[in-house]
């Protein structure tokens, strides 16, 4: 019986070293996560620049603070409209599924549902930052090689992420992260009932707030491959983002420097 | 055959998607890289030519209007921050003999941030509550507001208008914040004259503002507020939403307190004050391909119930006319039900078209208002299409105006 709990205790310790060699697809995911959202409250500007059939149809630029809860992880952010001019100043709020809206002519702050879209074929959700590991629970799908958004050729896992709750803007996505660096690569972005909702490339990749960061998302249409928006991050800092900030009451105030 | 067109299928359709991702990626590497910078003001012009055809026979009126629209929001020192918005509407209407112009001085005040969670203004703001859409009745500082009406649409009414001299102060802590303002009497005259500020349009009486966020929950941020002032009772206000579920914002607005009846102070009869309840009940649904419908419900009990307001239109012109002027000034509705519908559809058909469609609908004579602006933006230029249609019996709430179909068009060019 002793010899038993023995035998038994060594295949667990065996097992468990085994699963420290090879990460897990949480926390590949974890350390990609940190690969594109810096750690510490932060602002950057993102251009999203929107194509229809290989014609620039839109484009608008938007100063976002974010900053991550203690508690949960995820990040709030506030989201000021830069151009075109007619926004110019507008604002929004945006705390996982508490989304305002705030027009500085009107002074009317709109509660806004996930579902609405202000900036055409991105979702709220997509101009800012999200901690995936927070919200989908990973597992690891392959491992193959694929083309990044630099067409280089990348060893990556291609990890299946399921939303853990329904307060998510996409259901369940496939994402490809570089097997030696955990960079995110691409990214597949599908609906309940399995239809593609967007596809993503992160690229050109370049040292931000001390680590390398993809400074551009490619992000195409599931349904419409020619519709493509190209959302490019700059003007990177660190910013205070007092916790005060982030509420509704706050947004006729916000003025960033 | 069916396995061999599979196969072929399941060979090709991953050869497309990544010529299909190639081809996306070779458009981004064309992107500009430059990114716009923040601007601390917003200039825009609007040309509009306008056609009013009447309730019954007579000719069509024709009309133009040149306006101008600034806003500044600039900080001079840290801490400190001057806003300032201000618009001129020049309307001119054929065979009228004098021309119109109109300015109103919207907003015109500093702020000071003392500390990132404590922060003081003082001038004329527009300060405005209520998350309702077609009628707020937590919004204390309307009446009087509206100098000159360019749009019917709720957002051109809650944008063009006339803030309040103030001096406002407001504490905030982490997911909550008081409000508290005070509001003087400064004179008893409105002004007509173009570039009057009005004083007397938005400060006749003292008045005062508390105003408590509390986020609960996530889901659940309640606003509750406290108003009143000279010759009034308090009111109680409460804004309150909810998402019950991705697509779908439901709305609750509420504000109540002693007061005489609309009709007692429009008319000047005897003091009938009681406990009187006024709100807005809504629903905002968006659709996948981002419809987004309002309806809402406005309830209104300070104004006339059906019996009063019909008594009250088919009696004499004269008080008729006096009760509208009363409670158009205040920007209430002029019967106790009324429905609201609204909705907004952006990039329709093709980028950058968007339409928007309105209908009030008074429950108690059944009369509506609609009103429909198709609108098409550039970059720096908009150009839109409105009209407005109001039916109803003469002397119902919509068919007494005297404009049965109102055409606008216009352009808008932002600096």
């Amino acid at each position: 019986m002793k010899l038993a709990r023995l035998i038994a205790c060594a295949a667990l310790m065996a097992s468990a070293s085994v699963a420290a060699a090879a990460p897990s697809a949480q926390s590949i995911l974890a350390a990609s996560d940190a690969i594109r959202n810096p750690d510490r409250p932060f602002a950057l500007t993102v251009t999203l620049v929107e194509y229809r059939n290989a014609k620039q149809v839109d484009s608008n630029t938007l100063t976002v603070y974010s900053k991550a809860d203690a508690s949960s992880g995820q990040f709030r952010s506030l989201i000021r409209f830069v151009a075109p001019a007619r926004d110019a100043n507008k604002l929004m709020l945006k705390n996982g599924n508490d989304l305002w809206f705030f027009d500085p002519s009107s002074k009317a702050s709109i509660r806004l549902s996930p579902q609405q879209r202000l900036l055409g074929q991105a979702a709220n959700g997509d101009v800012v930052t999200v901690n995936l590991a927070k919200d989908y629970q990973a597992q690891m799908a392959a491992e193959e090689s694929v083309l990044d958004g630099d067409r280089q050729t990348r060893r990556c896992y291609k990890l299946a992420l399921a939303a853990v709750s329904a307060d998510v803007t996409y259901h369940h996505i496939e994402m490809w992260l570089d097997a030696s660096t955990s960079r995110p690569v691409k990214a597949r972005f599908y609906t309940e009932s399995g239809q593609l909702l967007k596809t993503a490339y992160y690229r050109r990749f370049q040292p931000q707030l001390g680590v390398e960061r993809p400074t551009e998302t490619v992000i195409i249409d599931g349904l419409d491959p020619n519709w493509v928006t190209v959302m490019r991050y700059s003007d990177y800092a660190w910013r205070d983002v007092p916790e005060v900030w982030l509420q509704r009451d706050y947004l006729p105030r916000f003025k960033p420097e | 055959m069916r396995a061999l067109i599979l196969a072929l299928l399941a060979t090709t359709l991953p050869a497309l998607a990544a010529d299909e991702d190639a081809a996306a990626l070779l458009l981004a590497d064309q992107t500009s890289a430059a990114a716009e910078t923040s601007r601390d003001w917003r200039v825009f012009v609007e040309a509009a030519a306008r056609e009013a055809r009447p309730q019954g026979p007579g000719l069509a009126q024709h009309g133009t209007r040149l306006s101008v629209d600034a806003r500044l929001d600039k900080t001079f020192a840290p801490g400190w921050r001057a806003v300032f918005a201000d618009r001129l509407d020049m309307e001119r209407l054929a065979g009228d003999t004098g021309n119109r112009n109109i300015n109103t001085l919207k907003e015109a005040y500093v702020s000071w941030q003392a500390q990132p969670d404590r922060i003081a203004d003082l001038g004329r703001i527009n300060a405005r509550n209520g998350v309702a859409m077609g009628y707020n009745p937590t919004d204390y500082f309307r009446a009087g507001a509206l100098r000159s009406v360019v749009s019917l649409d709720p957002a051109s009414l809650r944008e063009n208008r006339l803030g309040s001299a103030m001096l406002r102060g407001q504490q905030l802590w982490t997911g909550g914040s008081l409000t508290a303002l005070y509001s003087p009497k400064l004179t008893d005259n409105t002004s007509d004259r173009a570039f009057s500020p009005d004083w007397g349009a938005t400060n006749q009486s003292d008045r005062w503002l508390l105003a408590l966020g509390e986020r609960l929950s996530t889901a659940f941020n309640p606003q509750w507020l406290l108003s009143g002032g000279q010759g009034q009772s308090p009111q109680l206000g409460l804004n309150l939403t909810a998402l019950p579920n991705d697509a779908t914002v439901a709305y609750f607005e509420w504000s109540g307190g002693r007061s005489d009846s609309l009709a007692a102070q429009a008319l000047k009869g005897p003091d009938d004050a009681a406990f009187r309840s006024r709100s807005s009940t809504g629903l905002t649904y968006t659709t996948p391909n981002n419809l987004s419908l309002t309806a809402e419900y406005e309830y209104n009990g300070g104004a006339l119930d059906e019996n009063g307001w019909n008594g009250l239109r088919h009696g004499p012109p004269a008080a008729y006319a006096q009760y509208r002027g009363y409670v158009a000034n205040l920007q209430d509705p002029a019967t106790r039900h009324n429905v609201f519908f609204y909705a907004f559809w952006q990039d329709v058909l093709v980028k950058h078209l968007d339409l928007t469609a309105m209908v009030r609908y008074d429950v108690g004579d059944r009369s509506r208002l609609h009103w429909f602006e198709a609108r098409y933006h550039w970059s720096r230029v908009d150009i839109a299409l409105q009209t407005q249609l109001n039916n109803g019996d003469p002397r119902s709430n919509y068919g007494v105006v005297p404009e049965r179909r109102v055409w606008q068009a216009l352009v808008r060019y932002f600096f």
